[in-house]
């Protein structure tokens, strides 16, 4: 058409230099875990989950340690992770991750590294439980918490083999080209088939206001519609519940179709809200809202249980 | 759909009480009770976002309407803010000046609600119900087409054109709302017609 002198071709000019928001945004482990260490922090003073959140702070610090030390995680080959995106299937199903030489290596190295931090003898107890088993025993630990199948005698260990987890799934996910993921299903993380911990409207430039949903395994963030369900898709009956009085920055998503929540975070209004550490932080919200009748469907493993 | 029950709902159903949570499996159970404790004289407050199409021009900017308060209880359910839907794709979150201003058109106190009147030589309007509203229309648009019909042009062939009067639709409204305004307003012979403020 630009050929032909009579017809101009049309420039675009776009709306108000908006993008289209990308579709996924891939982990930055160099700075996720350390962020969130700080985070943790930040929020502790005066909080009634103090001690708890400070040592959460602790295990982020010895995640970001591990992001950086870990030998580098291999990637399947190229047309088979395009196969698995044309079939609208997980790129990287974190099942392989059970057999992954960098989760081992990072649950190994956890307990030495959480070694100097005050905790409770419970912790404690689970640390010297992992530094001590065998390895058939740790792989048997990572496969249980990659299939949401974590004995309840035995939730501590299994913290930190979730831990171990988010380090490796986060450092594979990076590798990723951005383009690659495709939607796979709602509430479902198009990179690792994990499920989400919460979810978040950003307040950066040029996507201001649009909603991404964080994948409480990989960390990967997926743009998913605002005002829509994020466990069933649903555009009925989605309401906001926040706790009277107190900060309208983090709210519940409820679905009355399927009667579960995720939180939702207003990162415009702040921009330090983070998605794991403000979510254990604002487990009051929780309290009220699955007393009021709705089930949490964000995973969080600092929140096992809930 | 994600977890149908979670662990610590099925343990509380089952009659374990508190105990199931990786707080308390980490051995800050203490913690966990103070915040229990903290949280319980505090209530949810409800705010739902909804979708709609800025009423102003054809452009038909997304945006989300946020209001507060439960239609099941007697609360008042009130609009407390409009932004551009960033979901949208017409207008991706932005909103011109206009758009930008919804809510104090929603909230203005000059904002009509009801069909007025004002009489030739009066100096206020009244209200009057939709009955007479739509009578009084009806009434004048017949008269007025029973006067300046053109049905044929000067050449004597057919056009079924009513020149005199014209009609001005709402720029928020869906394809079917469209095309029946379409079909009824052209079924008269009105020829000035629109869909949009354009202001």
């Amino acid at each position: 058409m630009s050929d032909d002198p009579g017809f101009p071709a049309l420039e675009d000019v776009g709306i108000a230099e908006r993008d289209k928001p990308p579709f996924v945004r891939l982990p930055k482990p160099e700075t996720l875990f350390g962020l969130r260490a700080m985070r943790f922090a930040a929020l502790a003073p005066g909080h009634q989950l103090e001690a708890y959140l400070l040592f959460l702070s602790e295990v982020a610090k010895a995640q970001d340690a591990l992001a950086r030390a870990l030998p580098a995680p291999a990637l399947p080959p190229l047309a088979e992770m395009r196969r698995r995106a044309g079939h609208a299937m997980p790129i990287l199903p974190r099942e392989e991750l059970a057999g992954e030489p960098s989760a081992m290596a990072a649950l190994v190295e956890l307990p030495a590294l959480l070694a100097a931090v005050v905790m409770p003898e419970q912790a404690r107890a689970a640390l010297g439980r992992i530094a001590q088993a065998s390895d058939e025993h740790r792989q048997a630990m990572l496969a249980a918490v990659l299939a949401d199948a974590v004995p309840v005698e035995a939730f501590a260990e299994h913290i930190f083999a979730a831990a171990a987890l988010q380090v490796a799934a986060a450092r594979r996910a990076a590798l990723l080209d951005p383009l690659l993921p495709q939607p796979v299903a709602d509430g479902v993380c198009p990179c690792c088939g994990g499920p989400p911990v919460s979810s978040a409207v950003v307040g950066d430039a040029n996507i201001e206001g649009v909603r991404y949903v964080q994948c409480s395994l990989c960390a990967t963030q997926w743009n998913h519609v605002r005002v829509k369900c994020v466990s069933c898709g649903s555009t009925k009956g989605i309401a906001y519940q926040e706790i009277e009085g107190v900060a309208d920055t983090i709210k519940a998503e409820t679905c009355d179709e399927c009667r579960t929540y995720v939180k939702i975070l207003y990162q415009r209004k702040d921009m330090e809200l983070e998605s794991v550490a403000d979510d254990v932080a604002s487990l009051g919200l929780d309290l009220l809202v699955t007393e009021a009748g709705w089930r949490r469907a964000g995973v969080n493993p600092f929140l096992l249980g809930y | 759909m994600l977890h149908e029950l979670s662990r610590r709902q099925f343990l509380k159903a089952a009659g374990a009480g508190l105990g199931g949570s990786a707080v308390a499996a980490l051995g800050f159970g203490g913690a966990e009770e103070a915040l229990a404790q903290a949280v319980r004289p505090f209530k949810l407050a409800r705010t739902t976002e909804t979708r709609n199409t800025c009423p102003y021009c054809s452009v038909a900017c997304g945006v989300i309407l946020y209001s507060l308060g439960d239609k099941s209880k007697n609360a008042h359910p009130a609009i407390i803010h409009i932004e551009g839907d960033p979901d949208h794709p017409t207008n991706r979150g932005t909103l011109c000046p206009k758009g930008s201003a919804l809510l104090d058109f929603v909230h203005s106190e000059t904002r009509t609600k009801v069909p007025q009147y004002r009489g030739p030589g009066q100096r206020e309007f009244k209200q009057i119900s939709w009955g007479e509203a739509l009578d009084r229309i009806a009434r004048l648009m017949k008269d007025d087409r029973d006067k300046n019909f053109v049905a044929t042009n000067q050449d004597g062939v057919t056009v079924n054109r009513w020149l005199t009067t014209g009609f001005l639709a709402a720029s928020a409204t869906t394809n079917e709302t469209a095309f029946l305004t379409y079909k009824v307003v052209r079924s008269t012979g009105i020829l000035a017609f629109d869909n949009q403020a354009r202001v």
